[in-house]
């Protein structure tokens, strides 16, 4: 479903993605994993549109990506989230996710639809936010919620977009335990309809979730296998955790 | 903020509107209708401003260009129909059938150009290149030798005409522009409420995520700017009637500025709080001369605004969200 194939991105001297190729099959949960700085977040950024590659790359789809401007990616069903929490503060939580909603409609600039007065939308973004865990909290102002409900209306607007592709940029940052346990069973549920490419410190998220998993160090593609070769392997081990036994690890968790 | 209360509120003024002449010629200084006729064209302006500075979070320091292209579209017109001579091959007129829709039109294509330009860049940088843009146009219209130049010129076979109404009687230029002004505030309320609306609070509160929800900033931006001046080129082509003049100063920045001023003076993303500063602002430039002179102080009142300077200040300072925030209590 996304091929990316030879990606670099360099900032100066940095080469923060270095000749990276990956694949992500349809109907997989592939997680990206690495160090802070190994590149998750600059690979996920021009996967979204938000930084163009220095060279190489990427076809999603079977359509050349770098050709289409970020904000069309929604539209051929590539979204994505992000890992510092990035909402609109003064609307309600409610619509936050019926912009989102909007958007996908192609309504976004339409000037004659009141949007209060939208009962479908409004009903959909219910229901989304009822699958998140945060429908009781739907007409509160976004800005004033916890910031572990902040990350769930950023898991909503995402799921609003109907992703063929989700890019979670480490989801479950600054989530609750509670609501980390949430989010999980929610991703699991989803992955018979959506793809995703997971980006995750917490390794029982990785290892519970993920189908695939890739590992990024200093821009580099170390190693990209079924989660039980990758607690296996050795390069993984020495790169990643300076030679601690990432089975041990996992356990630990 | 208070539904009723508020909506009360715009019943009562528009009534107010409605009956203002009969009240003026009540006190016998049926003078001040002309006052109120500044009064409801500014506003539109302002208004239109607001659309930018308030609800898109767009500060716009150009917005007196629209003004401009509105007001020189119904000179231009009417002195050519004065002249008996055309222009390209067009002959002028003073028909308001179609000068005003012209001026809408050009003013539309005008925010087009510079819109499609300016909103290229962000910040400060947006604020000097419209500021820019305004200056180019008045600068335009000051080299037109033909209209004047920078005297300007008269519209000496009066105003702008139209089936059944008679602009050149000043009770019913009055309403004509009271009609537009309602049509449009009106048309403002469905927009800020519209999902259009919801998108241009977007793109105040968060830019930069909008595309990753699949919504181009940009022409969501330049879609806003051009109604924004669509709303000043109106504005322009009713005060070119009003002052029956049409002078490169209604393009100049200082024009921009008072806009600028007026709208955060009434309340930034209100509808009201423009037309509540405009109010006050052609209150304070028409009565502070006089309040200053029958107080003995005439030094003042010849250098009225250095009493009208620190009265904004203190309003900016000290009314949250200007007029709007006093009368309304908190905003939104």
């Amino acid at each position: 479903m996304l091929h990316i194939r030879n990606l670099c991105k360099n900032f100066g001297a940095l080469k923060a993605t270095d000749d990276v190729s990956l694949s992500v099959d349809r109907g997989t949960i592939h997680a990206l994993i690495g160090p802070n700085g190994a590149g998750k977040t600059t690979l996920i950024s021009q996967l979204s549109g938000y930084m163009q590659p220095s060279s190489g790359a990427i076809t999603f789809d079977g359509q050349d990506l770098l050709s289409i401007p970020a904000h069309k990616r929604p539209h051929i069903g590539l979204v994505r989230s992000f890992q510092i929490t990035s909402v609109f503060p003064e609307l309600t939580v409610l619509d936050n996710v019926c912009l989102v909603l909007q958007s996908m409609q192609g309504q976004a600039r339409s000037i004659f639809r009141i949007a209060a007065a939208d009962r479908l939308e409004r009903d959909e973004a219910r229901e989304i936010l009822t699958r998140v865990g945060l429908v009781d909290q739907a007409d509160s102002v976004t800005g004033s919620l916890a910031h572990g409900q902040k990350r769930q209306v950023e898991i909503a607007m995402a799921l609003a977009a109907k992703p063929k592709l989700l890019l979670l940029d480490e989801p479950m940052a600054g989530m609750g335990a509670e609501e980390s346990r949430h989010l999980m069973t929610l991703l699991d549920n989803l992955r018979a309809s959506v793809t995703m490419l997971l980006v995750e410190h917490d390794m029982d998220v990785v290892f519970g979730l993920a189908d695939k998993v890739s590992v990024l160090v200093y821009g580099q593609m170390v190693a990209s296998d079924t989660p039980e070769n990758i607690r296996n392997n050795q390069d993984v081990q020495k790169a990643y955790l300076g030679g601690h036994n990432l089975h041990t690890e996992a356990k630990e968790c | 903020m208070n539904y009723t209360h508020y909506s009360r509120f715009l019943i009562g003024s528009c009534i107010a509107l409605i009956l203002l002449p009969w009240l003026f010629q009540a006190m016998g200084s049926s003078y001040l209708i002309s006052t109120a006729t500044r009064l409801v064209i500014f506003a539109i302006a302002a208004v239109s401003l607001d659309l930018l500075i308030g609800y898109t979070g767009l500060v716009s320091f150009g917005h007196a260009a629209f003004l401009g292209v509105g007001a020189y579209t119904v000179g231009i017109l009417s002195f050519h129909a004065y002249e008996e001579t055309t222009l390209m091959g067009f002959s002028g007129t003073l028909s308001g059938l179609i000068a005003i829709p012209l001026a809408i039109v050009l003013s539309a294509l005008v925010a087009l150009i510079i819109g499609s330009l300016s909103l290229r860049t962000k910040g400060v940088y947006f604020i000097m290149i419209t500021l820019s843009f305004g200056q180019m146009l008045f600068f335009l219209f000051v080299s037109l030798e033909k209209y004047g130049g920078d005297d300007g010129m008269m519209m000496f076979d009066g105003r702008n005409t139209l089936p059944g109404l008679n602009l050149n009687d000043r009770i019913e230029f009055y309403y004509f522009c009271l009609a537009w002004f309602i049509l449009f505030f009106w048309f403002c309320t469905r927009l800020v409420r519209s999902k259009f609306g919801r998108t241009l609070a977007a793109i105040r509160q968060n830019e930069d995520r909008l595309s990753s929800i699949g919504i181009s900033d940009y022409w969501s931006k330049l879609q806003i700017f051009v109604i924004a001046g669509v709303g000043a080129g109106l504005a322009g082509a009713l005060s070119a009637n009003h002052t029956e003049f049409v002078s490169p100063d209604i393009t100049h920045w200082t024009r921009s500025g008072d806009l600028m001023i007026v709208v955060i003076l009434g309340g930034m993303g209100t509808l009201i709080g423009p037309v509540l500063g405009t109010f006050l602002f052609l209150l304070l430039e028409e009565f502070l001369p006089l309040i200053l002179h029958s107080l003995g102080f005439d030094l003042l009142s010849e250098h009225w605004r250095f009493v009208f300077g620190p009265i904004l200040i203190l309003i900016v300072l000290y009314a949250k969200f200007g007029l709007y925030g006093l009368i309304f209590g908190r905003m939104r």
